[in-house]
């Protein structure tokens, strides 16, 4: 289902990503009616999400002083207002929305840019085990504001021209903002007339355990979570027509995903989506994800936004445009700070 | 394949009732006493970048990874780590300087406030951050998670790190939690504390009983020691695994968590 705005939901104050997520929520339930006496679980991937202007102005602002925070001024604030420190505690969203869907598995992972894979990965495997029927699985983030670009450009990871990942003049990303909620069941409690989008049929996460803001110059880290979701999925590198980087136009970051995909899957097909989305940080993996889907049955491999004249020095296989292929498997990779990543294998509807 | 055993092998305990087996003495809300970074085995130099939560957490996985006969043999991509964490969201302490530069204009904000915020505002905060320094200090470079799911953020680690071993994706799992709210009692409403605990867990032996470990009542160690938010339940599991000594290793079900 496609929104053009999605209101703020008063559940939620100040609370973007919660609005979000509640929205794209309830367009995978579809109303809920085929959960019906199902043990549902509610996987959710979030975000530091930061300060917000709101934030800033009421619970910071009045009580800064040239030598620090007057914390005696602010706790005196909380205190007042029990309400302003508990509106960005992640697992809130996850803790409402569970509870209006009586989910009785809820998790939020807070695994950087990798959340909402990792979320969906737990689901999957959660589904797999018999531990739910049904599981809502994905991820929502918004650093739309002052204090979340001050967090990326105080790292020198803000593009300050546009997303072009892979271009040989790439210099970082744009935030975007965004949520996705997938339905996950198992294929033998399908009904008839029950629609598939795709199959999860593997995934694989890794650590780099090298630095928690710069990933591993070979991939490795990222090489090891591909390999991973290959070998889960029972799949040989061959097997896998396109890959969905994670791809965001960060001069080194690109270069380790690209050694690393080469290096795990050979010339399979590469492209990113977030020259065209920006990078949606915690919700990044479910939102591309869901985008993926609509590969299937396309008749078309993605190309990449943004991208004008590819590196090079790259090794993998880059799709600047799109390209005719059919899609049987795909992986979509999701990688972030703290050295987390996770790579997915999607099979197609028909497969 | 049907899941396999998994087995306690260690545990490391950061709680203000102390450190280790000194923990289980009497229990007063409040900080871990005496706990030293440095002397806890936290890198040095990392330090500045690490709230206290991350060096609790941080000096209690490489507590138990001490306390774990072996781990060194089993290869780093076979070595998972699960974390429960809370959001840390940088320090706001290094934003004051800006804020009062700013003085409510936002153009002076941008112009004065920005250059006045330590470049290492966001990695500070990030909330993973015990896993990545972690998973760095020790070579863990196998499946992993981290969740803030307040409270119940450690205990949701544990249980994935259980289904971890029990289905194969690792052969060592450290899994706990750390948190540190010493001094947010007016936000939490009550008495606050600290701690951080991690347990080392390994295949079992074939034959071994898929047996459940117990877990402390989450109202028994608030009332204990405070609010502790996400290391709430590994520093109850950790304790009462600590109590039993160390022969006296449980094994632990695979499928009871969830």
């Amino acid at each position: 289902m496609a929104r053009a705005t999605v209101p703020d939901d008063p559940r939620f104050p100040d609370d973007r990503k919660g609005s979000l997520a509640a929205a794209v929520l309830d367009d995978a339930r579809g109303g809920g009616r085929g959960d019906d006496g199902a043990r549902i679980g509610l996987f959710l991937g979030t975000g530091l999400s930061s300060l917000t202007p709101a934030e800033l102005a009421i619970d910071l602002y009045p009580h800064a002083r040239a030598a620090g925070f007057d914390r005696d001024a602010m706790a005196r604030d909380l205190a007042r207002d029990r309400a302003s420190p508990r509106r960005h505690q992640p697992e809130r969203v996850t803790e409402v929305l569970g509870a209006q869907i009586g989910a009785i598995v809820r998790e939020t992972s807070f695994s950087a840019c990798s959340a909402a894979a990792q979320s969906i990965l737990q689901g999957a495997r959660a589904v797999a085990r018999g531990d739910v029927d049904v599981a809502y699985v994905g991820g929502h983030d918004s650093m739309l504001h002052p204090i979340g670009y001050l967090s990326f450009v105080v790292l020198g990871a803000l593009s300050p021209t546009v997303g072009r990942p892979f271009d040989r003049h790439r210099d970082g990303f744009l935030i975007g903002e965004g949520a996705a909620v997938l339905r996950l069941q198992r294929e033998g409690d399908l009904r008839a007339g029950d629609a598939v989008l795709g199959w999860i049929v593997g995934g694989g996460t890794s650590v780099d355990a090298y630095n928690v803001t710069h990933p591993h110059p070979e991939g490795l880290g990222a090489g090891l979570a591909m390999a991973r979701a290959l070998r889960d999925a029972s799949l040989e590198p061959g097997d896998i027509d396109y890959v969905n980087a994670h791809g965001t136009g960060t001069p080194v970051g690109d270069e380790a995903e690209c050694l690393a995909v080469h290096r795990v899957l050979g010339d399979a097909p590469v492209s990113s989506f977030k020259g065209a989305v920006g990078h949606t940080i915690a919700a990044a993996g479910a939102v591309e994800l869901a985008l993926c889907l609509g590969i299937f049955g396309s008749g078309f491999l993605p190309g990449t936004p943004g991208l004008e004249e590819v590196d090079p020095n790259l090794p993998a296989r880059i799709l600047r445009d799109p390209t005719p292929g059919r899609v049987r498997h795909l992986l979509s990779n999701s990688f972030g700070f703290g050295g987390q990543n996770c790579a997915l294998v999607v099979a197609a509807p028909d497969v | 394949m049907s899941p396999r055993p998994v087995r306690i092998v260690a545990a490391s305990l950061f709680c203000p009732a102390g450190i280790g087996n000194m923990g289980l003495g009497p229990a007063v809300p409040g900080a871990v006493p005496g706990f030293d970074p440095i002397a806890c085995g936290v890198p040095r130099k990392h330090l500045k970048t690490m709230t206290r939560a991350v060096q609790l957490g941080v000096a209690a996985v490489a507590a138990a990874l001490a306390e774990a006969p072996g781990w060194q043999t089993i290869p780093p991509e076979r070595r998972g780590l699960f974390v429960g964490a809370s959001p840390q969201s940088g320090d706001a302490e290094d934003l004051a300087s800006a804020l009062k530069a700013a003085d409510g204009d936002p153009g002076k904000f941008a112009r004065d406030g920005v250059p006045l915020i330590p470049p290492l505002w966001l990695v500070k905060g990030l909330s993973n951050n015990v896993l990545g320094y972690a998973s760095a200090q020790h070579d863990l470079r196998g499946d992993n998670g981290n969740w803030c799911d307040g409270a119940l953020g450690g205990a949701i680690a544990l249980a994935q790190a259980v289904h971890a071993v029990a289905e194969r994706r690792v052969d060592l799992a450290i899994a706990g939690g750390a948190d540190s709210l010493v001094g947010a009692e007016a936000m939490v409403g009550g008495p606050c504390g600290e701690g951080a605990a991690f347990v080392v867990l390994m295949a079992g032996e074939r034959g071994d009983a898929l047996a459940t470990a117990g877990l402390p009542s989450e109202a028994g160690i608030e009332h204990d020691f405070g609010e502790m938010g996400a290391a709430a339940v590994p520093v109850a599991w950790a304790r009462a695994w600590l109590a039993r000594g160390p022969v006296d290793v449980g094994g632990v079900s695979g499928r009871r968590w969830s």
